[in-house]
C-alpha cells in the first residue's frame, strides 16, 4: 500500500534546515549545540513514527519537483530505505553528541557542524530517493558536504587528501550520472520502485557496460578495491569525520547504491541472466582478504580501521552479488551491524587521542586500565567483527555463509572463515596491548568526557543488542527481511 | 495592440533610436544616459513581452516592411525561437542596471554615453538577427552587433583591451566575409534572400555552389560562436571586457552563431537540397573537444574572468555538440541550453564584476576569503557555479540531460561520455573558485575589509542567480516553446 506523506521529505529537509540554522547561528555555542540536537531529535522523531507504517507494509511516497514527464525528485519510502534511514538518524544522534565533545576547542565549529547536518540530510535523501536521479543528486551534494569535512584542519597533508576524496567521488559521481542517463534511455524511466526495470532486450553488452558503469560509481564510495584509494587517506580528518565518512554516511550510500542498483535497477532475475553478478561477487572476496591482509600491518590505529572498512563493505557488496535470499539478508543487515561496530571503534580512537594524544596502536600498551570503559567498548565490537555468536557480526557471517550454499558457491563460505580469522589477527593484538601489556608507568583511570564516552558506551551496547534480537519482531533484521521478500518477489 | 503588425518593426527600431540619441541626452557625469538606456530597455522589453504573447497565442507571425513580397521586400519573422529576445532584453536591461556604478568606476567619464550606445547597438543587432527573416539583414544585424562587440571590448582604452578587440576584429571581420560569401552564393543560386523563399527555391539547384555556400557560412559561424579550434579570440576578449559587457558577450553574442547555425539547418532540412551528415559529424567532434579543452584550460586559470571565458567554450562545445548529434533530444537540449546559458552566464560574470569592483582584485588567490565580507554576491556565483555545471534542479541540468540523452538515442554513447566526464572537468575548477572563496584565507587585511556591492550591482545578479534555480524547477516551460520549433524543423527529415 503507497500513501502519500510529506515526512519522507521532510526527513532530509530537517538537517538542511538544521544546516542553515547553525551556519545562522555564526558563533553562538549554545544555539548551535541546540540545533544540532535538536535537528537530530527530530529526524529521528520523523523517521521513527513512519517505523510500524513500515513494518506493516506501508510504503510512504512523496513527489517533490517534475523537470519533465518522468524526470524529477521523488522521494520514497520503501523497506530498504527505511533500513538505512533508521541506522542513519541514529548514530547520527549519537555522533552529533561525540562531535560536541569531540569539537570543544576546535577552530572554525560553525563550518563543520553545519556541513555535518548537511551530510546526514543527504544520506536520508540517498535512502528515500525514489528515482536514479534524486539519487544521484543526494549522493553528489554529499560529496560536497564532506569535503570541508575532510580538509577541516586545513593543513597541507588535510588540503592533498582533500583533493584525493574529491578526485575519486566525484569521477564516481560521473560514472553514476552516466548510468542513471543510460538507464533511462533504454528503461524509459528511472525509478527505484520496482524490483528491476531494465529489459533483457537491450542487448546483453549493453547491459554489461551499464552494470559496470553504475557499479563503478557506486563502488568508488562502497571502496571496492582498486577503488579504495581515497579512504585510508581521509583518515586525516576529525575522528567524528571518520565515524560519519565510514560508519554512516559516504561509505553507506555507496553500498546502497550497489544494492539499489542491482536490486531496483537490474532486478535479481535479470542479473541471473547476465552472470554479470559472478565476477562482483569474485571482486568483492579478494577486496575482503585483501584489505584485511593490510589492515594486520598498519601500526596507525585510524588507518588499521580504516583497511577494515574496506574488508567490511565488500560483506555487504558480496552478499547481494550472490543473489541468493539469504545472502541478500546479510548484505542489508550489515549495513546495520557494520555501522555500529565500526563507529564504536572510532569514537574509542578518537577518545584514546583526546585523551591521551596516542595514534598508533603500540603506544597503547596498558590502555585498559586507563580507560576501561573505552577499551571495553571495543572489546565488543572487535569481537562483533570476528563474528562471535550473539554479537551483530555473527549475524551477517552465518546469513552470508549459508547464502553462499544456497547458491552453491560454498568457496565464499570458506572466504568468510578466512576473513574471521584475519580479523582475529588483526583486533586481538590490540585488545592483548591494551589489556595485558603493563603501562610504563602507573597511570589513574581517566575517561574521556561523558559526551564522548556515552555514545561510545551506547554504540556498543547496539552491537549486542543487534546480535542478540535477530528474531524479534520491528528489529532492523525484521525489516531487512522484508525488503528481501520484495526485491525477491517472494 | 497585441497583434498590431508593425509593433515588429518598432521593436528593432526602439533600441536602435534609443542608442543613437544616447549621447544627445548625456550630461557631465553619464548618470542621464543611463537613465536613458534604462528606459529604451524598458519600452523594449514590454514590447518584446507583447510579441511573445502574440506567437504563444496565433503561433508564427511575419510582417512585410512597407508591403513589399519575397523577393523584393524586408520581411521580419517572428516564431518560437524567437520568443529569446525575452532572454536578450532581459540581460540588456540588467546589464544596463549593473553599469550604474560600474561604469563611472572602470571608464573615463566622456566615454560613458558612448558605452551605453555601443550597448543598445548591440541590443539592437542581436534582436534584429533574431527577427529578422531576411539573409543579408541577417548580415546587417550581424555586423551592427559584432562592430559594437569589438568596440565595447576596446572601451576602457588600456592596451590590453585594444589587443583584445583587435585580435577579436581580426577574427571577426573575416569570420563576416566568410557569412557575406555564403549568403552572395545563397543569393547566386535562387535570386532571393527571404529565407522562406529561399528555402523553397533551393531544392533542384546545383550541388557544388551549394556545398561552397554551405561551408563558407559554417565557417563563419563557427568563428562567431569560437568554436575550437576558432576559439583563439574568445578568452582575451570576454575576460578583458567590462563585466557587464563580458555578460553581454559570453551570454548572448557568441549564440548569434549558434542562432545561425539554427536558421541554416531551417533551410538546409526545409529544402532538403544538401545533406548535412558529413557536417554534423564534425560539428559533433568539434563540440566534443571544445568542451574538454575548454574546461581543461580553464582549470589552469588563476584570474577569475578567464576562467569563465574558457567555460563559455566548454558550454558552447556542449550546444553545437547537441546541434550536430541532430536528433530530437539533443537538438532540445542545445536550443534551450542557449537560452539558459546565457542567463547562467550573466550570472556568473556580472557576480565577478561585482566582486572584481568591490576588491580591486581578480585572481583567485586575490579573491580568497571573500565570502566572508560579500556574502550575496558569492552565494550567487555559487548557484551560478552549480548551474552551469548542470546539477539538478539548476538551470544547466535539463539542457546537459537531453544532450546526453540524444547522444544515446543517435546511437553514439560516446559522446555522452565526453559530456559527463566534460562536466566533470568543469565541476573540478569550479570547485576552485567557490573554495577560493569561503575555504581559504584572506591574503591580506584588505580582501576582508570589503563591503557587499551596491543595490544596483547586486540587485542583477540576485535576480539571475534565482532565474539559475527557477529555471530548473520551471524546466519544461522553454521546452513547451522549442518543442513544436524542433518538431518542425526536423519534420522534413521524417521526424528525427
Amino acid at each position: 500500500m503507497e500513501i502519500v506523506d510529506a515526512r519522507v521529505a521532510l526527513a532530509p529537509a530537517i538537517s538542511l534546515l538544521c544546516g542553515a540554522l547553525v551556519f545562522a547561528a555564526a558563533d553562538h555555542t549554545f544555539w548551535r549545540r541546540f540545533w544540532s540536537l535538536s535537528a537530530a531529535l527530530a529526524k529521528l522523531g520523523i523517521v521513527m513514527s513512519m517505523l510500524p507504517g513500515s513494518l506493516r507494509g506501508v510504503v510512504y511516497t512523496f513527489d517533490l519537483v517534475e523537470f519533465t514527464p518522468g524526470v524529477g525528485l521523488a522521494f520514497r519510502a520503501d523497506s530498504l530505505g527505511m533500513f538505512f534511514s533508521v541506522v542513519s538518524s541514529t548514530l547520527w544522534l549519537f555522533t552529533t553528541v561525540y562531535a560536541i565533545g569531540y569539537m570543544e576547542r576546535e577552530p572554525n565549529r560553525r563550518r563543520f557542524f553545519g556541513f555535518f547536518a548537511l551530510c546526514v540530510s543527504t544520506t536520508v535523501g540517498v535512502a528515500f530517493a525514489e528515482n536514479l536521479l534524486t539519487m544521484f543528486l543526494f549522493y553528489e551534494t554529499l560529496t560536497i558536504c564532506t569535503y570541508p569535512l575532510v580538509i577541516h584542519d586545513e593543513t597541507p597533508e588535510a588540503m592533498r587528501a582533500g583533493r584525493t576524496y574529491l578526485a575519486y567521488t566525484l569521477t564516481g559521481g560521473a560514472f553514476v550520472l552516466l548510468g542513471s542517463i543510460w538507464t533511462y534511455q533504454l528503461a524509459g524511466t528511472m525509478t527505484l520502485s520496482q524490483p528491476g526495470i531494465l529489459p533483457l532486450e537491450a542487448g546483453r553488452t549493453t547491459l554489461t557496460l551499464l552494470f559496470v558503469c553504475l557499479i563503478a560509481g557506486f563502488g568508488v564510495k562502497a571502496a571496492i578495491m582498486p577503488l579504495h584509494g581515497w579512504l585510508p587517506t581521509a583518515m586525516v580528518a576529525p575522528t567524528p569525520v571518520s565515524a560519519l565518512l565510514h560508519a554512516v554516511a559516504v561509505v553507506k550510500v555507496g553500498a546502497f547504491g550497489v544494492l539499489r542498483t542491482i536490486y531496483n535497477v537490474f532486478g535479481v532475475g535479470l542479473l541471473r541472466e547476465l552472470g554479470v553478478c559472478d565476477w562482483l561477487a569474485a571482486l568483492a572476496a579478494t577486496t575482503i582478504i585483501a584489505a584485511s591482509v593490510i589492515a594486520i600491518f598498519q601500526d596507525n590505529f585510524k588507518r588499521r580501521l580504516a583497511f577494515s572498512t574496506v574488508s567490511q563493505l565488500s560483506y555487504i557488496v558480496l552478499g547481494a552479488a550472490l543473489l541468493s535470499p539469504l545472502a541478500a539478508t546479510a548484505a542489508i543487515v550489515h549495513i546495520a551491524n557494520q555501522a555500529f561496530a565500526k563507529i564504536t571503534m572510532f569514537f574509542v580512537a578518537g577518545s584514546i587521542q583526546r585523551t591521551t594524544g596516542k595514534t598508533t596502536i603500540h603506544e597503547l600498551a596498558g590502555i585498559g586500565y586507563r580507560m576501561p570503559y573505552t577499551m571495553g567498548a571495543f572489546t565488543v565490537a572487535a569481537l562483533s567483527f570476528i563474528g562471535i555468536p550473539l554479537f551483530a557480526g555473527f549475524v551477517t557471517k552465518w546469513y552470508l555463509s549459508l547464502g553462499a550454499l544456497e547458491s552453491d558457491r560454498w568457496i565464499y563460505a570458506l572466504v568468510m572463515l578466512g576473513s574471521a580469522l584475519l580479523n582475529a589477527a588483526y583486533w586481538l593484538p590490540i585488545i592483548y596491548t591494551a589489556f595485558f601489556k603493563a603501562p610504563r608507568e602507573e597511570v589513574p583511570v581517566q575517561e574521556a568526557h561523558w559526551t564522548m564516552l556515552g555514545p561510545t558506551l551506547a554504540c556498543a551496547a547496539y552491537v549486542l543488542l543487534l546480535g542478540m534480537t535477530v528474531s524479534v519482531p520491528g528489529m532492523p533484521f525484521a525489516m531487512a527481511q522484508a525488503a528481501v521478500t520484495f526485491v525477491f518477489g517472494m | 495592440m497585441i497583434s498590431w503588425p508593425p509593433l515588429l518593426v518598432l521593436f528593432v527600431l526602439t533600441p536602435l533610436v534609443g542608442a543613437v540619441l544616447t549621447p544627445a541626452v548625456s550630461d557631465a557625469t553619464g548618470r542621464r544616459s543611463w537613465e536613458w538606456a534604462i528606459g529604451t530597455m524598458l519600452l523594449t522589453s514590454a514590447m518584446a513581452g507583447a510579441l511573445i504573447m502574440r506567437v504563444l497565442d496565433e503561433g508564427p507571425f511575419s510582417y512585410v516592411v512597407g508591403g513589399w513580397v519575397a523577393p523584393y521586400g524586408i520581411e521580419l519573422h517572428f516564431d518560437e525561437f524567437s520568443a529569446s529576445v525575452a532572454v536578450v532584453c532581459l540581460l540588456g536591461l540588467l546589464a544596463v542596471v549593473f553599469s550604474r556604478h560600474y561604469a563611472p568606476a572602470a571608464l573615463a567619464p566622456e566615454r560613458i554615453p558612448y558605452y551605453y550606445t555601443l550597448l543598445l547597438l548591440n541590443i539592437t543587432g542581436m534582436i534584429g538577427f533574431i527577427v529578422t527573416g531576411d539573409l543579408f539583414n541577417l548580415y546587417v544585424f550581424m555586423e551592427i552587433l559584432s562592430l559594437s562587440a569589438y568596440a565595447l571590448v576596446a572601451i576602457s582604452g588600456e592596451k590590453t583591451a585594444e589587443m583584445a578587440a583587435f585580435k577579436y576584429l581580426v577574427m571577426g571581420a573575416v569570420s563576416s566575409l566568410s557569412i557575406l560569401f555564403g549568403v552572395g552564393l545563397l543569393y547566386a543560386l535562387t535570386g532571393s534572400l527571404n529565407m522562406a523563399d529561399v528555402t523553397m527555391r533551393l531544392a533542384g539547384s546545383a550541388k557544388a555552389p551549394l556545398v561552397v555556400a554551405f561551408a563558407a557560412l559554417t565557417l563563419g559561424l563557427m568563428v562567431k560562436s569560437a568554436l575550437f579550434p576558432l576559439h583563439i579570440w574568445l578568452p582575451d576578449a570576454h575576460a578583458i571586457a567590462p563585466s557587464p559587457v563580458s555578460a553581454i558577450l559570453s551570454g548572448l553574442v557568441v549564440k548569434v552563431g549558434i542562432l545561425g547555425m539554427l536558421r541554416m539547418y531551417q533551410i538546409a532540412y526545409g529544402s532538403g537540397a544538401i545533406d548535412l551528415s558529413g557536417l554534423n559529424l564534425m560539428l559533433t567532434w568539434l563540440g566534443a573537444i571544445s568542451i574538454v579543452m575548454g574546461a581543461f584550460f580553464a582549470v589552469f586559470q588563476d584570474d577569475i574572468k578567464m576562467m569563465l571565458a574558457y567555460s563559455t567554450i566548454s558550454n558552447i562545445g556542449y550546444i553545437v555538440m547537441g546541434l550536430g548529434l541532430a536528433s530530437s533530444y539533443s537538438l532540445i537540449g542545445a536550443t534551450v541550453h542557449v537560452f539558459n546559458h546565457a542567463l547562467i552566464k550573466a550570472t556568473l560574470f556580472l557576480g565577478a564584476g561585482a566582486l572584481i569592483h568591490q576588491t580591486g582584485q581578480r585572481t583567485l588567490s586575490g579573491l580568497a576569503g571573500v565570502g566572508r565580507s560579500m556574502p550575496f554576491t558569492t552565494a550567487a556565483i555559487s548557484i551560478g557555479a552549480i548551474s552551469i555545471v548542470g546539477i539538478p534542479p539548476t538551470a544547466g541540468f535539463l539542457c546537459k540531460w537531453y544532450i546526453a540523452l540524444g547522444a544515446l538515442q543517435a546511437g553514439q554513447p560516446l559522446f555522452a561520455v565526453a559530456l559527463v566526464f566534460g562536466a566533470l572537468l568543469i565541476f573540478v575548477y569550479y570547485i576552485r573558485m567557490v573554495n577560493a572563496f569561503y575555504f581559504r584565507k584572506p591574503q591580506d587585511a584588505g580582501a576582508s575589509a570589503v563591503h557587499e556591492a551596491p543595490a544596483t550591482m547586486l540587485v542583477p545578479v540576485l535576480v539571475l542567480a534565482t532565474l539559475c534555480l527557477v529555471m530548473g524547477v520551471l524546466g519544461s516551460l522553454p521546452l513547451s516553446f522549442i518543442e513544436p520549433a524542433v518538431a518542425r524543423l526536423l519534420a522534413p527529415l521524417g521526424g528525427g
